[in-house]
């Protein structure tokens, strides 16, 4: 069957996300007012027309599982496909606390999720990655190639926790792939790739009967001289969510109308989990300004350059600058916020202050009150 | 399969007095208060009363209310045994005819109703802005014994020969029927909701039916002739907020009074949701110039400009400079630089040009003049057109009469 089959790999806790990623895989942190990280790896297969999607679960998945219910909101509520969960049971060993040891053990932990496949070729993606990719036309661009692997790599030597960086030759084919650089250089990877179902199989039975794990060291460092792995280029926005300076830095982004008209280019929609909110409402002395507000927001004091997930109320006299509020946050009579990510249902009470920096900014805890 | 209560739904009106709004689509799906449609308050009503299966009767313009409501997923009403069914008028063996009235369109659904066996049957408008708790009604109408409880809430008597006005005695068991009268004896006024015990009900509707002089109306018929053979009815008071939209004014006034929780009719109380069925869009950007104040918005909305008193739905831009006050903007308007729009409806995906100028505040008009202005679905303007108050434009942007 031709098509694109998806498989995204969510992470447990990054310990640079901090109090984000307490409760939460950094999968479902929640990004730009109303989506979740896995939004937009989701929304961009279903933009290139995949119906089957398998989810890898690592730790603290409880919060993703209740984000993703049945896939419905994707239109991946099938009776043949749609949205798979896959827990990490499948693995006979146990490696200490950790369910797997890299990406080739995790989907030998899914081998016979992998067999019964039935598109020809499989995208690979992390949940922690804020993009929107043409992901058709990158697999167009991987069957005209003649490329047994493509690795889709941002324009930019960016650098995060954990990542992987390509060096590229002038026909795109990738020549190195370095890790753990002190100073990033080459290709930033998005950690999207595209391969053909019958390599991947092959590669999962290859890797585990040579018990190598990793996807990266195994797969790409060990044959990127007999396999042809080619490169994607993309140079808009590609957020990998993984420390809170990175989150704090990518969701100010936002801001900019660029970026925000091609990260959620109307031709291809992200898709979030509908909620039940009604209009959002500024009062009358309220005053709202560069800012992203989702609905149900409840505006009567002062909100710039910020970001209000649903349901956050800002009471009189409260002025919020530069700020990240999940939802449902309270912002109480007077307080003042600055620099802060604060977490869901968070509560500054009257008169507080709280002054972040922006480059360092505070994070409060989901549910705690100030 | 047996139910307690069912819900018909009377979604099938034309919604001639919202003229151009109404010109594509049933009243019933006319976008309300920023993200509903005005069908989701009795659906969601049905659900958070417990009520879960909703025949939704349609005749006029269906597509959109169809399409809209779909399985019914967003009310909770996509059950495997119930659920929400549109029943549109169909072709039997014998012919068919269109809905001949509110009571004919029961009558020709008799069977859907049997389906379920109910014990009563709530008739429910498609018109009207509120939140009810019907489980509350249909109590108060098995307690009474009733063949028929009717919802009533106290009118203000200047306004009382507008409605249905309802004469009870001591227990509010209904006495007289007075429809629009010219001095009422009462301020209840019928709010059109109705439970009926099914059997009482189908033998009524099919004697009308029977009748070839009658109009086929619950409110012209059904309710006289029950009310003359002595059935048991009784009223069921109501307090809260509640408004028939079937015109631009009170449509209008609906929207307004979204904004203001003192009226009443409070969207962001959670204990008794609304529920829409949503689009994906982005959150909405409020711009750097942005002056938004006691108005509503919704998301894939991006305001740079003033807006005062409004209600904006989803995916609506007012750029920079352009001045919005004491409106109500369907979903995807566009208000481009230096227009400004005043006392106005704007239909879905109007396009107001550079510098226009729609609609006109009241203390800048000769009050004979004064009026809302409306806007058709689809309605382009060109820059620096002048639209004043009290004009409606069609689709094409010609001038219509009301």
């Amino acid at each position: 069957m031709n098509g694109l089959h998806g498989i995204i790999f969510s992470y447990k806790k990054r310990n640079d996300l901090r109090e984000l990623s307490e409760i939460r895989s950094p999968s479902s942190i929640p990004f730009g007012g109303r989506y979740r990280a896995i939004d937009f790896a989701l929304s961009n297969l279903v933009n290139a027309g995949a119906t089957d999607v398998g989810i890898v679960l690592n730790g603290r998945y409880q919060s993703l599982l209740d984000h993703l219910g049945t896939g419905k909101d994707w239109d991946l509520s099938r009776k043949r496909g749609g949205l798979k969960l896959l827990p990490p049971f499948a693995s006979k060993e146990k490696w200490g606390d950790i369910a797997f040891r890299g990406k080739m053990e995790a989907l030998l932990g899914v081998q016979s999720y992998l067999e019964e496949i039935r598109q020809d070729y499989v995208a690979l993606m992390d949940g922690d990655l804020v993009v929107n990719l043409p992901l058709n036309e990158i697999l167009q661009a991987h069957i005209r190639s003649g490329a047994d692997i493509t690795a889709v790599v941002g324009n930019d030597s960016f650098r995060v926790e954990g990542g992987t960086y390509f060096e590229i030759n002038g026909d795109g084919r990738v020549t190195d792939v370095l890790y753990r650089l002190n100073n990033p250089r080459g290709y930033r990877g998005l950690e999207v790739y595209i391969i053909s179902r019958d390599l991947l199989l092959s590669l999962v039975d290859e890797c585990g009967s040579h018990d190598q794990y990793s996807w990266r060291r195994d797969v790409l460092q060990a044959k990127c001289k007999t396999l042809n792995i080619q490169s994607y280029i993309w140079s808009g926005f590609a957020a990998q969510i993984r420390s809170v300076q990175e989150y704090y830095d990518r969701s100010m982004q936002l801001l900019d109308p660029g970026v925000r008209a091609e990260l959620f280019c109307a031709s291809r929609p992200i898709r979030a989990k509908s909620a039940d909110k009604s209009s959002s409402y500024i009062a009358p002395d309220g005053c709202c300004v560069n800012s992203l507000v989702a609905d149900g927001c409840n505006v009567a004091g002062l909100v710039e350059n910020s970001i209000l997930f649903s349901g956050v109320t800002v009471e009189e006299g409260a002025v919020v600058r530069n700020c990240v509020l999940f939802k449902e946050t309270k912002i109480h009579k007077n307080a003042q916020v600055a620099y802060t990510i604060a977490d869901k249902r968070v509560e500054v009470m009257d008169g507080r202050m709280l002054m972040g920096n922006a480059n360092y900014p505070l994070v409060i805890s989901k549910d705690s009150k100030v | 399969m047996k139910k307690e209560c069912i819900a018909m739904l009377l979604a099938g009106g034309q919604g001639s007095r919202l003229y151009v709004l109404t010109g594509d689509m049933a009243k019933p799906a006319v976008p309300f208060g920023g993200k509903y449609r005005i069908i989701d308050f009795p659906l969601s009503n049905c659900t958070n009363s417990g009520i879960d299966t909703v025949g939704v009767l349609t005749q006029y313009r269906p597509l959109e209310l169809n399409s809209y409501i779909g399985s019914g997923q967003p009310w909770d009403l996509d059950a495997s045994t119930g659920g929400v069914h549109i029943l549109p008028p169909y072709q039997g063996s014998k012919g068919g005819t269109w809905y001949k009235g509110t009571a004919n369109a029961i009558y020709q659904n008799i069977g859907f109703i049997d389906l379920y066996d109910p014990d009563y049957v709530v008739i429910l408008s498609g018109d009207h802005i509120y939140k009810m708790d019907y489980s509350k009604m249909v109590q108060r109408h098995k307690e009474a014994g009733a063949a028929c409880t009717i919802s009533v809430m106290e009118v203000p008597w200047s306004e009382a020969p507008r409605f249905g006005i309802m004469n009870v005695d001591g227990e509010d068991n209904i006495t007289e029927f007075q429809e629009k009268p010219k001095e009422p004896k009462s301020n209840l006024a019928s709010m059109g909701i109705y439970v009926f015990s099914w059997q009482a009900l189908r033998r009524y509707l099919t004697e009308d039916e029977a009748d070839p002089n009658s109009e086929n109306d619950f409110g012209k018929n059904i309710i006289p002739k029950m009310l003359a053979d002595g059935q048991k009815m009784t009223a069921y008071r109501f307090e809260g907020y509640w408004k028939d939209v079937g015109t631009l004014e009170s449509l209008w006034d609906a929207n307004m009074d979204m904004l203001s929780p003192e009226s009443g009719l409070d969207l962001l109380d959670e204990s008794w949701p609304i529920y829409a069925r949503t689009v994906s869009m982005p959150t909405a950007y409020l711009g750097r110039g942005a002056k938004v104040t006691h108005s509503a918005f919704n998301r894939g909305s991006d305001l740079e400009g003033t807006v005062e008193n409004s209600v904006l739905s989803q995916g609506v831009n007012v750029a920079a400079d352009a001045e919005v006050s004491y409106s109500v903007l369907l979903p995807g308007v566009q208000v481009e630089e230096g227009a400004v729009v005043r006392y106005a409806i704007l239909g879905e995906g109007c396009h107001i040009g550079k510098g226009c100028h729609v609609g006109a505040a009241p203390e800048d008009t000769d009050p004979d003049q004064w009026g809302l202005t409306v806007l058709a679905p689809g309605c382009k303007l060109e820059d620096g057109r002048t639209v004043p108050a009290k004009t409606m434009l069609n689709r094409e942007g010609e001038e219509v009469k009301r």
